[in-house]
């Protein structure tokens, strides 16, 4: 068979080694658009507050791919697929024959359409090189505009903070993270960027932007007086799915390319995950995009297997991530809202710290976790995880009461002598 | 590969484990630096340790974005390279039985490694709760052990006066 894999990340580089660990003999093809070898996106943020040097951005090495028999073609940017004729097309003319494609082509970020959000300084944080060029510019005191409070953005902004650059964070909806926190949580986080003197502001919208004489930015924020002053704008207000390539096919695929538990796109031979995919969740709905990289890696690891013959069904996403930022830990896992009836939370709230533990159930099955304190916390989305795969329900279900607090015996249950050593 | 396994029912939360691991570890006993945690239960008398059980596939492995967790060849052991760990915490996030923990002095996340090949946490282990053993055969016994349990249930159920007699 002659496989190929269109994406050099989390969802591409899962499909080879599970691909390859079960036919070792089929020809594969990794075609990617940027230079290899493979770096992780999720260190970026880290790069940028020297945390790590550059050459640790990377996760694979030349010999990697050599040893699992793929022929790697960077730099190559894919024009189309042709489902019908079996074959993807490259911008550069070349064609590749594929009895079985993946599609892990990944997402890019958007801007929001604000006049004058263009030229040098309006910066992105996806892609190495946009970490590469973006190293120089955070320098010391200068005025940094962070558009959007998501992962990404709230990452550029604490690597901006930790480099000694002044910042200033913009969100559009009532509240930050709002796919990932709920509420309170996003409060408590919130208190924690202000802390670290970032200028957070919620239910903000960015009018225009126009450049002054020395190349800085003056900004209109709606409803907050006149023009404000930045050297540099980074923006991170989402992403879309680059889905482009199988837009001639799959004509409803605009938003992301729909796929089964099995990663099957519907196109024979054809498969896809990753950001560019909408793939089923463990919470029941059959496709949403949770581009984040745990997710990533599980779908490729499902179409690596799915390619070789030996399907699995995927029991779907969980919506799970966490990350390290404004000197606390912030995890979320399925749903953060918790609004609508027959869902029951957890709460814990320390008074004296940031310190937000949270868990939603339904029929005393978790559906949703947050938490924002101590590394020790975020293990308990990995004792959850289990239980929100197998819809069980935690233990003692009937003794959680809900939107209040919960007994100190029952989180010692629940949490185990983590939570206590953590000094609660 | 050889494993720790691990019998709570004779553990006796004496921690020696904790701070043999964490004078592994650092040269000094603050347990919060241990690889392996006693949970106790005063309420119901039971103490359970547990530790990383190196998982055929680990999910660490696999979810980690910096690919800073790889299984060691000679010991088998899955460990973390703390050079290349970001502190990004997604391995504590994976873990089903939680027994990854972070470092907040170094800034990354801390596992069992079997300290090579020859795991302190075993060596002076008082009560033989932790046994370093050969993964295939860690459950052997583990039918008598169950059969011996629904005996003495059985007896007791039968009104046997001392069930206790004529067997353990």
């Amino acid at each position: 068979m002659q496989i190929v894999i269109i994406g050099n990340s989390a969802a591409g580089l899962n499909a080879l080694g599970s691909f390859r660990r079960l036919d070792p003999d089929s020809a594969v093809t990794v075609v990617s658009e940027e230079p290899g070898p493979a770096y992780s996106r999720v260190l970026l943020p880290y790069f940028l507050r020297r945390r790590l040097p550059y050459e640790r951005l990377f996760i694979r090495r030349r010999e990697d791919y050599r040893r699992l028999g793929a022929e790697c073609l960077f730099q190559a940017g894919v024009e189309r697929v042709d489902p019908a004729g079996g074959t993807v097309c490259l911008r550069d003319g070349r064609r590749l024959p594929y009895d079985r494609l993946f599609v892990a082509t990944g997402s890019r970020p958007i801007k929001p359409s604000i006049p004058g959000l263009d030229g040098p300084g309006v910066c992105h944080l996806w892609t190495l090189r946009d970490a590469v060029e973006l190293d120089p510019l955070l320098e010391p005191g200068r005025r940094l505009l962070v558009l959007g409070s998501g992962f990404v953005a709230l990452q550029a902004a604490w690597a901006a903070v930790q480099r000694g650059l002044k910042v200033a964070v913009l969100e559009l909806l009532p509240r930050i993270m709002p796919k990932a926190l709920d509420e309170r949580g996003a409060e408590i986080l919130a208190e924690q960027i202000r802390a670290q003197g970032v200028d957070l502001r919620t239910a903000a919208q960015t009018e225009a932007v126009e450049r002054a004489g020395d190349g800085s930015f003056r900004v209109t924020i709606r409803g907050s007086g006149p023009a404000e002053s930045f050297d540099l704008v980074i923006v991170g207000t989402g992403v879309r799915a680059n889905a482009e390539l199988l837009l001639d096919a799959l004509p409803e695929a605009r938003r992301g390319i729909p796929v089964d538990a099995r990663m099957r796109t519907g196109l024979p031979g054809v498969y896809a995950g990753g950001d560019v995919a909408l793939g089923p969740t463990a919470y029941g709905e059959p496709h949403e995009s949770h581009a984040l990289w745990p997710t990533a890696v599980e779908h490729g690891k499902v179409a690596g297997r799915e390619m070789a013959g030996h399907p699995t069904a995927y029991p779907g996403s969980l919506n799970m991530n966490v990350t390290q930022m404004f000197g606390v830990t912030v995890a979320s896992m399925g749903r953060p809202a918790g609004a609508e009836s027959g869902i029951r939370i957890w709460e814990r709230h320390e008074p004296e710290g940031p310190r937000c533990v949270r868990v939603l159930t339904r029929d005393g099955i978790p559906i949703g976790a947050t938490v924002i304190g101590e590394s020790a916390d975020a293990a308990l989305l990995g004792q959850l995880r289990p239980f929100v795969r197998l819809r069980r329900p935690l233990p003692e279900p009937e003794r959680l009461v809900a939107g209040g607090g919960v007994s100190e015996a029952q989180w010692r249950t629940l949490l185990g002598r983590q939570y206590a050593r953590a000094g609660a | 590969m050889r494993i720790i396994v691990v019998d709570p029912t004779i553990c006796v939360a004496c921690r020696n484990c904790e701070y043999a691991c964490a004078f592994k570890q650092t040269g000094d006993f603050d347990t919060s630096a241990s690889n392996i945690r006693v949970n106790f239960y005063p309420e119901e008398r039971v103490c359970i340790p547990w530790t990383c059980i190196h998982c055929t596939e680990g999910w660490c492995m696999e979810i980690c974005p910096a690919g800073a967790i790889a299984r060691n060849p000679e010991t088998g052991a899955v460990e973390i390279d703390p050079d290349a760990c970001a502190g990004c915490k997604m391995c504590l996030l994976a873990c089903p039985s939680g027994s990854i923990h972070f470092d907040g002095q170094a800034m990354v996340s801390r596992k069992c490694d079997l300290c090579g090949g020859d795991p302190s946490c075993a060596k002076f282990c008082i009560s033989g709760a932790l046994q370093f053993v050969v993964a295939e055969e860690a459950h052997a016994g583990r039918r008598e052990a169950l059969d011996e349990r629904l005996k003495r249930l059985l007896r007791l159920e039968r009104g046997d006066v001392n069930p206790e007699q004529g067997g353990r």
